[in-house]
């Protein structure tokens, strides 16, 4: 009989059939048929190339420096700057060459602070940037609390110290606690030490580094959801312009370094530009067929791609700022740090790894919505 | 040893900023202790979201609300030295869980708990790897935790629980010697704030508990203002006590705490409270006086976690049948 | 493995059959006299044997053996450590000392509570605790816990900050051991307590390593300080002359000694270290010194830290309350013949009367539906008033803490 019931379909609530397909989920919602007329959507209702809604908000704990909470999406960073001194004498090869130098190089690069500052390298010599990441707060159900960091959080760690180096960020010369030393008059009781120390300190214009500022900016990731590298990067962003240090110096008498509690004397730290990251992450129609083929792509792949690509058939999308279920199903990674002035791109790192779908037009284009990006969150950075 | 699997500072060390105004504390105090501006049986206002952790099986925030100087200091701010703190934590729940297949058998739901304190969250920096107090506050927090919790619907599952501790409560004031009296009575404020917090969470994953338990703090303690009166100090019992807001606290206590069962699941009474007699009672009795007190603030506290329980129950309803 | 670990309630579950459980609580929560395993009244302790002084190479030492075999040795070292007050309060200190110079105590009142404040009242971290288990690491849970619970109520002090005057300080000094540590403003003692339990934990450790620290303080002695003031100290080779931590009644010493800072001695007849109890609730029932069996049917257990008290009437205060989990909770629950599918054939008989004896019936205690004869874990947690009866029994004139601290000091000790 016609009337005879079709087999009864297998039906599955959405959510379930997430979790059992989620490649096919996606690319069913990528991809609708032609005829539902309906936009090309990613699971979460997003659009490729669109980003979560992101909030910060700065300045919350107590008992640090600088502190901020970011908040991309379901994604919770948050970020807490302590500063503390680390006195020259305490440096094993802290020696009068690296003192005098150190004075010399600030009294040429004040002017042009544009300049290449090679006295950057304390920074990075020195170890004054410790950033850490903890992923063991219970923020998804892989990570074992209470063990050592994992490989994720190790390599968040490392890539944020790198941004942090590469960038330059944060001035060297914000870290230091200068010395005037006093020019003593032609008092009979000094000592041959003291004589030896006047007549070094009188070449160097008579200032002297005596103490650096260590900061420690430890990220706590309270939720993960994806993309944990963009989000902590904005809360170290927020935390360190939030981030006061109070003014220093070193006190004779008692020798040792000691700080102001005013608030009205503290400074905040000038930073260098504003890098910020987004990420995004490449899904194949066909998961697998990068693994298949290992021919690098020509002309004629290329031309085919294109084609398919007139005729709607899309083979892979590049999804922005992904989240967790998007990145469990994609192998090719970019994230790109950009910085704008003066309404010049400036790409600050770029980084891609996982594959080869993204080709130099793509990459262009992302850099197009990462500065796009940059807007919205400096505008959220600067709210906050 | 140095951590290999962290970023490191100088390898030397560092060592916290000083500031002047503490060296010169004897030539005359700038600045005062902070004031208790609550009555002794007023609490602090406690906010508790739940859900706020999707990845996690229940969640719960809680932030105790800034004492009256702590608010003033951020609102206008003029040192850089904060007068007191306030608790802020994130407590997640994952599980139930099976087992791992190495684990003996477990006729009940097998609980663990995790506290840590983030590195900036007290006034000293705290380490990475967890020291005793942390380790014994999960200990406390399991104790009070296990009571409630109806374990034997869960046979070889496993349950983790993991706070996270942003702000922690002082154990003194700061202009205070820093060895006038030491024992860790913040801690016990951090382990009131650790039940109600893990109580929501636990509810928000949908386990199922006797009641909801909540945590709550009181404290004998004798106060800078009677002892200048020069008669001999009359110790107070107050609830929810702020260790930066009183010179000397005598003992405290923690409950864990469940109305409807008028039952605790876990005291941590700690403190000499001997030579405090508290007028009214036989100073035998100071300590009962004392659960009392901490009893009433987790009942105050479980007015809280009511209501943010209801809020997580109301969004899973509305959840499930959007689902549907 | 790892739960195991966790597991900090009288450290692993017994292996003891629903039935058995039932069996030890029914008779653990008879009315007025509860039957013991072993026979002994709820209050009695367990015979041990115990001697002080044992190792030569410490300052002070016990070993105490419970007859059941398990044994603690703890042994107690003393060092003589600069005391180090925070970067902050270094400065003060200078400078307290040079005022100091001038008119002595005076720098002290004089308001730099700082420097002055720390030197007399001592610090916690004075005194160092592990406890070593056999089969755990030493920053497992139940080793931490352990000596969180035992350290805690040995370094309280007495509180020195708001009670006014400094003589009067010195005279409550009687609780807190930290207090003893101080030998002047820029010297302490530093105690390092190690406790050593050399059998498997049978039952939970807690009672054995508390005595057994008890006696090791109270034979502690420390060499006689020579130096006067705020010089640097040197002490008296002669072991002889050596004084107790914890001085005694009898042989009190006339001046002063190392621990009074060059004040009035202290009229303090009886300062003692703390105990320790374990305590157990069985339904209505408060039971002493709990084995493995009854601890592992208890409702609630408590670690209550008592000391004498300093006063002249020598009563006992109470220092610490802790909860400890209960194992009970997480036992196998029984099941009752009506449910079981095993017995469901060979009951259906004897219906009618079955019927009666498995209705459940509510317990008064647990407030909970049960029936009799059937196991099942605890749950929930303590009544205020079993608390309060539990605290009282400790501490009433006569009670069972001022028992135990009196078995105490007929040791024999040095």
């Amino acid at each position: 009989m016609a009337s005879s019931a079709p087999p009864p379909a297998l039906t599955l609530p959405p959510s379930q059939f997430a979790r059992l397909q989620p490649h096919a989920y996606l690319l069913a919602h990528l991809s609708p048929p032609a005829s539902s007329n309906q936009p090309s959507l990613r699971a979460n209702g997003r659009q490729p190339a669109q980003f979560r809604p992101t909030s910060a908000n700065t300045g919350s704990l107590t008992h640090t420096n600088g502190s901020a909470v970011v908040r991309v999406g379901d994604t919770t960073a948050v970020c807490g700057v302590r500063a503390e001194l680390l006195p020259t004498s305490d440096i094993a090869s802290w020696s009068v060459s690296h003192a005098s130098s150190g004075a010399h190089k600030r009294a040429t690069t004040t002017k042009n602070d544009a300049d290449a500052d090679a006295d950057e390298s304390h920074i990075q010599d020195l170890n004054l940037l410790v950033p850490n990441l903890s992923l063991s707060t219970g923020c998804a159900p892989g990570f074992v609390p209470g063990a050592p960091p994992s490989a994720l959080a190790q390599s968040l760690s490392h890539q944020i110290l790198g941004l942090l180096h590469s960038t330059r960020l944060v001035r060297a010369e914000d870290l230091r606690v200068w010395y005037q030393v006093p020019s003593f008059g032609g008092d009979g009781d000094m000592d041959v030490d003291a004589e030896e120390d006047e007549g070094r300190k009188k070449k160097n214009d008579g200032k002297e580094i005596k103490a650096f500022w260590v900061l420690y900016i430890d990220i706590m990731i309270i939720s993960l959801a994806g993309n944990a590298f963009d989000a902590a990067w904005a809360a170290v962003l927020a935390a360190l312009r939030d981030t006061r240090l109070p003014r220093a110096w070193w006190d004779a008498d008692n020798e040792m370094v000691v700080c102001s509690e005013a608030v009205a004397e503290a400074t905040r730290l000038s930073l260098r530009g504003l890098p910020i990251a987004s990420s995004f992450c490449v899904f194949e129609a066909d998961a697998a067929a990068g693994w298949r083929a290992v021919i690098v792509p020509d002309a004629e792949e290329e031309k085919k791609i294109e084609e398919d690509q007139r005729r709607g058939m899309q083979r892979r999308w590049i999804l922005a700022d992904p989240d967790g279920y998007e990145e469990g199903l994609s192998q090719e990674r970019v994230c790109l740090v950009v910085d704008r002035e003066m309404g010049k791109t400036v790409i600050v790192k770029m980084e891609k790894n996982g594959g080869w779908a993204v080709d130099g037009r793509e990459l262009k284009q992302l850099v197009d919505t990462a500065a796009e990006r940059w807007e919205s969150l400096k505008l959220i950075l600067e709210q906050c | 040893m140095t951590d290999r699997r962290r970023i490191n500072g100088p390898p030397s060390g560092t060592r916290p900023a000083v500031f002047a105004s503490s060296l010169k504390s004897a030539s005359g105090d700038a600045t005062e202790r902070p004031r208790r501006h609550r009555q002794p049986n007023e609490l602090r206002k406690i906010f508790l979201k739940t859900g706020l952790i999707p990845s996690a099986s229940g969640s719960a925030y809680l932030e105790y609300e800034p004492s009256a100087s702590l608010a003033a200091a951020r609102s206008s701010p003029q040192s850089l030295i904060p007068p007191s703190s306030a608790l802020k934590l994130a407590c997640t729940v994952h599980g139930p869980k099976p087992l791992p297949r190495s684990a003996t058998f477990s006729p009940n739901l097998v609980l663990t708990t995790h506290v840590k304190y983030a590195p900036f969250a007290a006034r000293q920096r705290k380490g990475h790897i967890r020291d005793a107090s942390e380790r014994d506050l999960g200990v406390h927090l399991e104790t009070a935790l296990r009571g409630v919790i109806v374990a034997e619907r869960w046979p070889k599952s496993g349950l983790e629980i993991t706070i996270t501790i942003l702000e922690a409560e002082d154990d003194r004031w700061w202009g205070d010697a820093p060895d006038s009296h030491d024992a860790p009575w913040g801690m016990m404020n951090v382990l009131a704030g650790c039940i109600t917090a893990a109580s929501a969470a636990i509810a928000d994953a949908r386990i199922d508990c006797l009641d909801l338990v909540a945590g709550g703090v009181a404290a004998i303690v004798s106060d800078d203002a009677v002892a200048e009166e020069g008669s001999s100090s009359t110790p107070k019992l107050m609830l929810d006590t702020d260790p930066a807001e009183h010179k000397s606290i005598l003992s405290a206590c923690v409950v864990a705490y469940m109305p409807a069962r008028d039952e605790i699941t876990e005291i941590w009474l700690k403190g000499d409270h001997s030579k405090a007699s508290l007028g009214v009672d036989d100073s035998s009795l100071g300590h009962e006086a004392l659960i009392d007190g901490a009893i009433n603030a987790a009942r105050g506290a479980h007015t809280v976690l009511v209501e943010a329980v209801l809020e997580s129950a109301e969004r899973y309803a509305g959840l499930s049948s959007s689902d549907s | 493995m790892s739960t195991q670990r966790q597991a900090t309630s009288a450290s692993q579950t017994p292996h003891i059959s629903p039935a058995e459980l039932s069996y030890l609580y029914t008779s653990l929560s008879l009315p007025q006299n509860p039957i013991r395993p072993d026979g002994r009244s709820a209050t009695q302790f367990r015979p041990l044997t115990a001697e002080t002084d044992l190792l030569p190479g410490t300052n002070g030492s016990a070993r105490v053996g419970f007859a059941d075999g398990t044994q603690a040795i703890v042994g107690v070292k003393a060092e003589v450590e600069r005391t180090v007050v925070g970067a902050a309060a270094s400065y003060t200190l200078a400078e307290a000392e040079g005022a100091g110079d001038l008119d002595g105590e005076g720098g002290e009142g004089s308001g730099s509570a700082a420097g002055a404040g720390a030197a007399t009242a001592g610090h916690g971290s004075w005194v160092q605790m592990s406890i070593e288990i056999p089969g755990f690491r030493d920053d497992d849970a139940l080793p931490v816990f352990l000596a969180e619970m035992m350290r805690e109520p040995l370094v309280e002090s007495v509180s020195s900050g708001g009670k006014g005057g400094n003589g009067r300080e010195e005279g409550e000094m009687g609780g807190g051991l930290k207090g003893r540590l101080v030998i002047n403003r820029r010297w302490h003692w530093r105690l390092y307590i190690d406790v050593l339990l050399l059998s498997q934990p049978l039952s939970y450790p807690l009672p054995l390593l508390s005595l057994t620290t008890h006696l090791a303080l109270l034979a502690t002695k420390l060499p006689k300080l020579k130096s006067k003031g705020e010089e640097d100290p040197f002490f008296d080779d002669d072991w002889n002359a050596a004084e107790y931590l914890y001085p005694r009644a009898s042989s009190f010493p006339k001046f002063g000694g190392g621990t009074a800072t060059g004040g009035v001695p202290p009229p303090v007849q009886h300062v003692r270290p703390p105990v320790t109890l374990l305590v157990i609730a069985v339904g209505d029932n408060v039971i002493f010194d709990p084995n493995r069996e009854e601890i592992a049917v208890a409702d609630t257990v408590l670690a209550i830290s008592v000391t004498r008290d300093g006063g002249a009437e020598g009563g006992l205060k109470l220092l610490s309350i802790r909860t400890i989990d209960p194992p009970s909770r997480l036992t196998q629950p029984g099941v009752p013949n009506s449910e079981n599918v095993a017995t469901l054939g060979a009951t259906a008989g004897a219906a009618g009367s079955e019927e009666q004896q498995s209705a459940a019936v509510l317990n008064p205690v647990t407030g909970e539906e049960e029936v009799p004869g059937v196991w099942r874990p605890r749950r929930g947690g303590v009544k205020r008033r079993t608390v309060a009866k539990m605290v009282k029994l400790v501490l009433e004139k006569g009670g069972v803490g001022e028992e135990v601290l009196e078995g105490l000091e007929s040791v024999e000790v040095g």
